[in-house]
């Protein structure tokens, strides 16, 4: 039942989005935001994921077949998992940048609040 | 890292200090302590109920374990080992097939790490990541560096340290290691290493570490390559800065070797990408010849552009983590202490200027009152 791991990352991405939402505490934020970057990297492993499949390398085929055989074969898709690769050196980056305009934040205004960080307001 | 102690207490961060230790005028500074309440949250939980029902609807129509592979996901594993003599096709994917995906993605890290750089930039340049401030510190608070101390300095300087309330005198940067301090003293906290037991268990796994991320990217065969070895080498790097302090990675982790070393990963990988163009007619062909799958030079220009993602995920990470734990402590000032030092001083003259106005009709109080003031006044400037 592969529906409960695209479930469990859709709940994974919902807790997320409510800590940005009802949250004014800037790191508590960001870690809300690094929850739903989590959340699809759950989301898209389960959605390479086949039935019985064997993970996409071509090595060591079973006896009587060829490795052309195994690339048609029952195989976890390759393309999903690199967007997965992909996703995790951006989310680190994303979370880096996040977290040193927060430092920089909250030595200026002296408050993680951002509600007391009132000059962006129109 | 480095000692606090060299903030004017001026400048304390508002976290974790005591809310009143500087002053004794009973004023206590507006702490921004968390009070966390939650911001309207029923709204919040509508809207998050709205999206889980639409994410629930969503996923119950993609497609399940038991759906055939995408089109483009077959063509990886067809072309994997014939065009690219790769065995692993998630490597082909990233490096070969969806080359020109993880050329963007490559460039969306420059960009987020000279993001940090700028964000967390000093307001002077420097050489080190850690320790400038510290570096002269001894010889500068002694009246002569090549004298031992004397007596006379000693307590001076001690007398320094306890009217700054600090822990220690701020020309002292701590013990070395920890290992031959006393137990219950505040070596741990204060010193540059770790104890010798942490030390040991990062002298056997580090070798171990970097062979590992070395391998994973010499060997193309390995899913991913240059990313998670880039992030293995930073982890390497943080270790020895954990386990044995500053002075140790200082030579490495510098600002203008990790930057230049960045840039030459990055100009590597569009030179690598460019030449397809010219040599091949396509943007990240391959314009290498392939060797024998499952060598260290199969994969053609994969290798090479895995190799070079290795250079600029490493060195990228690295800077990206030691700009942000270097970040200077430049708070800016609290404005209602200024405004407020600033009308209690006109106060002060208004009061001294009264009683020598009214001289005459108020007799002994007025007088004394003031130089009670003045007293004060310096002291309690001499604090912050």
């Amino acid at each position: 039942m592969i529906l409960a791991n695209y479930l469990t990352s859709a709940a994974v991405f919902c807790i997320g989005l409510y800590a940005v939402l009802t949250r004014r505490n800037m790191i508590k934020m960001v870690m809300g935001l690094s929850l739903m970057e989590a959340s699809t990297y759950l989301f898209m492993l389960s959605l390479a994921y086949r039935a019985g499949s064997t993970a996409p390398v071509l090595l060591s085929p079973p006896p009587g077949e060829s490795t052309r055989a195994l690339a048609h074969g029952n195989v976890a898709d390759p393309v999903l998992q690199n967007f997965c690769l992909t996703a995790v050196v951006i989310g680190v980056a994303v979370t880096a940048v996040f977290l040193s305009v927060v430092v920089r934040i909250a030595q200026h205004y002296r408050t993680l609040d951002s509600d007391k960080v009132r000059e962006m307001r129109g | 890292m480095q000692p606090p102690d060299r903030q004017p207490p001026d400048r304390q961060p508002f976290a974790g200090q005591p809310p009143d230790r500087q002053r004794t005028d009973g004023r206590a500074r507006q702490e921004a302590t968390e009070h966390e309440p939650i911001h309207r949250p029923w709204l919040g939980t509508l809207i998050v109920a709205g999206m889980a029902a639409a994410l629930a609807a969503a996923m119950a129509g993609i497609p399940r374990e038991h759906a055939a592979l995408p089109a483009i996901a077959r063509y990886a594993l067809e072309v994997a080992l014939p065009k690219w003599g790769l065995t692993e096709p998630v490597n082909e994917v990233v490096y070969g097939t969806r080359g020109f995906d993880t050329f963007g993605e490559t460039f969306l890290l420059l960009a987020a790490i000279i993001s940090v750089v700028l964000i967390t930039r000093p307001r002077e340049s420097r050489r080190g990541y850690f320790g400038e401030e510290t570096a002269a510190g001894r010889e500068q608070s002694e009246s002569d560096p090549a004298e031992p101390d004397d007596a006379r300095e000693d307590a001076a300087r001690s007398a320094e340290g306890q009217e700054q309330d600090e822990r220690r005198p701020a020309d002292q940067a701590g013990p070395r290691t920890p290992d031959q301090t006393p137990l219950g003293s505040a070596a741990p906290e204060t010193a540059e290493a770790m104890t010798v037991v942490v030390r040991t268990a990062i002298r056997v796994a580090l070798p171990i570490l970097a062979v590992a991320g070395l391998y994973l990217v010499a060997w193309g065969y390995s899913p991913g390559g240059g990313f998670p070895g880039g992030a293995v080498i930073m982890g390497v790097i943080l270790l020895v800065y954990a386990g044995f302090g500053h002075r140790r990675i200082s030579r490495i982790a510098r600002p203008g070797l990790l930057e230049a070393i960045e840039i030459a990963g990055a100009a590597a990988i569009i030179l690598t990408e460019l030449l397809g163009l010219v040599l091949k007619g396509s943007f990240s062909a391959n314009w290498l010849p392939l060797a024998a799958p499952q060598t260290i030079l199969s994969g053609g220009i994969a290798q090479l552009f895995s190799a070079s993602e290795l250079i600029e995920v490493g060195t990228g990470l690295t800077i990206a983590v030691f700009a942000l734990l270097a970040m200077e402590h430049d708070w800016t000032p609290d404005e209602q202490d200024v405004s407020r030092e600033d009308s209690e001083a006109s106060e002060n003259s208004g009061t001294a200027g009264d009683s020598e106005n009214t001289d005459g009709s108020e007799g002994s109080a007025g007088p004394e009152s003031g130089s009670g003031e003045a007293g004060d006044r310096p002291r309690g400037r001499s604090r912050r």
